[in-house]
């Protein structure tokens, strides 16, 4: 939670955080490390220094680390846990839905725990949907088109199987489809980023509500075309959020086209930690305006009002979240006599 | 001096996403010459970068490398990639994407390319319009504004450069021939018409508006990526100078 100078209560979830494990123990081959240099990289290129991790920190942090840095440094009442899965490049996978149980066991009404699925599993991951649904109650699910499966380099969300499993959440009440693009996709020829697969998925699926992680970086200009078209379809801004440090001007213009194109009903805060952590993210939200030329130029406001939507209630909405109720819960656990 | 010719030549091989030289964006790791032997040490922001656009960039900087008199054999030699021996071998070997991908590709690269290339139009665009509008051009004015019009409507800095760019894109798609031609057209050629100028101009925008982010970001990244304090950018050696790219905001 984060208190304004003037006593306001805002209400925070998280809506992308991650527990993985990217140890050397746990990294298969060069791809794993690859890889989470290359998280590495977004946390140096867009922190203040003093919130730079040393690499083997950054590699495997554990639960403790994360519920400090979350919940008592950050703000945050609520992390959504969005799973990676990556068993191609690590071991145990990067943090699967089971890994991150962990923490969601300890700390029930502080985390909302996703689950995932890849279309290519066929009919053995449609039971895997299944029974991550009897075992965590999921809503929500994170894909990521850009995984990596034997000799398989991507998927789409207009895949025949996709389509499969977007029937399934559909009836399972998975509503809540994080979509994740990523750098490889089948075929290699293709555009892995291209977000036109979502406007086709959302239309067909009006009963799910499709999330689009980093608001389609980097072609945000189609993902706002899309999102201003399709009632059901969202943003999460983890990695626009960080430029608020370090290139305000160019956060300012981001945001000044997503709540034009996209609205702030529609809009997610997330850090995407351990990439970037929360505390210096919202402390600097929270002070942030909205430069008069695009206010004018856009027609919009980051007004108090705004900010308390992207922050909780959006998420709270999707998630089915009553924040009144909640923050009692929240207000004497284990983790709120911690801090 | 032979490296300058060569870094002359990999000026004109731009990212095609970012429709920015790999000189500017800092891309280039490294040049070496041995007789009519070049070697282009080749490096991008991430170890996970696209590997299609970093072919892309492979194969056209062998292609434009190739292009001197006294060359005999390049090798591009891109680094910390996650298909950087797949692309090197490929490339180096001339073979086509589909070659060198034959399970992972279904075709080449024409279409990412040529969808790149229509973005990078608008991108040329929307910064020539937004000139001109701050000028206080009518929407009539512009729309009247003919091809021929184009080396003269903005005659001095950054607006003269930002019509020449313009003007080179038009050349490149077959759409400057025509000097009477309306010069504000659509990526395909069709003149925008006065009805949908608006329309058009929020999408040339938002299509601007993520390159240049795109850009930022990349630029970012690499050089975080390989720590350096000097100068990103290599000094301008092309021969006929490009000023660097206009409307980046830092």
């Amino acid at each position: 939670m984060f208190k304004t100078a003037d006593g306001a209560e805002i209400f925070i979830i998280d809506g992308h955080t991650h527990l993985w494990d990217a140890s050397p123990e746990n990294c298969l081959n060069k791809y794993g490390t690859g890889f989470i240099d290359c998280f590495h990289g977004y946390q140096k290129f867009l922190s203040p220094p003093e919130y730079v991790w040393e690499r083997p920190v950054f590699c495997k942090y554990g639960p403790e680390k994360y519920v400090k840095d979350v919940f008592v440094k950050g703000y945050v009442d609520v992390g959504i846990f969005q799973p990676t899965y990556l068993k191609e490049f690590y071991k145990n996978g990067f943090n699967t839905t089971e890994q991150n149980a962990y923490l969601k066991e300890r700390h029930p009404d502080r985390f909302i725990l996703n689950g995932s699925w890849d279309p290519r599993d066929g009919e053995a991951g449609l039971d895997y949907l299944t029974s991550l649904v009897k075992r965590y109650a999921i809503k929500g699910v994170k894909l990521y088109t850009a995984e990596w499966k034997g000799s398989s380099r991507g998927w789409k969300l207009t895949d025949p199987w996709a389509m499969r499993y977007l029937e399934k959440c559909q009836q399972l009440g998975v509503k809540n489809i994080h979509v994740h693009k990523g750098p490889t996709i089948w075929p290699l020829n293709k555009d892995a980023f291209e977000v036109h697969d979502v406007d086709e998925a959302a239309t067909d699926f009006t009963e799910l509500n499709f999330i689009v992680e980093h608001c389609g970086l980097p072609r945000l200009e189609d993902y706002c075309w899309i999102a201003a078209q399709e009632s059901n379809v969202y943003g999460g801004l983890a990695v626009v959020m960080p430029f608020i440090y370090s290139r305000p001007r160019y956060f300012a213009e981001v945001m000044a086209n997503l709540l034009k194109w996209v609205g702030a009903d529609k809009l997610l805060f997330a850090s995407d930690y351990a990439i970037w952590e929360p505390k210096w993210i919202i402390d600097k939200f929270m002070d942030f305006q909205m430069p008069q030329d695009l206010k004018e130029e856009f027609g919009v406001d980051l007004t108090l009002e705004v900010k308390r939507k992207i922050l909780g209630e959006n998420a709270a909405h999707l998630y089915g979240i009553d924040i009144g109720q909640h923050m009692k819960k929240l207000a004497n656990d284990a983790i709120a006599k911690a801090a | 001096m032979r490296q300058d010719e060569v870094y002359g030549q990999l000026a004109q091989v731009s990212d095609p996403e970012l429709d920015q030289p790999l000189t500017e964006l800092g891309f280039i790791g490294g040049v070496s010459v041995e007789g009519g032997t070049v070697t282009v040490c080749f490096r991008l922001p991430t170890f996970w970068c696209a590997a299609n656009f970093a072919f892309l960039m492979s194969a056209d900087i062998r292609e434009r490398v190739s292009e001197l008199p006294w060359v005999e054999r390049v090798v591009v030699r891109l680094q910390d990639h996650f298909f950087d021996q797949e692309i090197n071998d490929g490339v180096n070997g001339g073979k086509t994407f589909a070659e060198t991908f034959p399970e992972l590709a279904t075709g080449n690269l024409e279409e990412l390319r040529a969808t790149f290339r229509a973005k990078a139009f608008l991108f040329r665009q929307e910064c020539l319009l937004r000139s001109v509008l701050e000028l206080g051009w009518s929407e009539e004015a512009i729309l009247d504004v003919r091809v021929g019009d184009l080396p003269v409507i903005l005659l001095y800095g950054q607006g003269k450069v930002l019509a020449e760019r313009y003007l080179a894109i038009l050349q490149e798609r077959g759409l400057a021939s025509d000097a009477t031609a309306p010069a504000f057209v659509h990526p395909d050629g069709r003149p925008v018409a006065a009805a949908e100028f608006r329309a058009h101009l929020e999408h040339a925008q938002r299509t601007r508006f993520s390159m240049e982010f795109n850009a930022a970001f990349c630029r970012g990244l690499l050089k975080t990526r390989y720590c350096e304090t000097e100068e990103i950018t290599a000094p301008d050696r092309s021969a006929g100078t490009r000023d660097k790219h206009p409307r980046l905001p830092e």
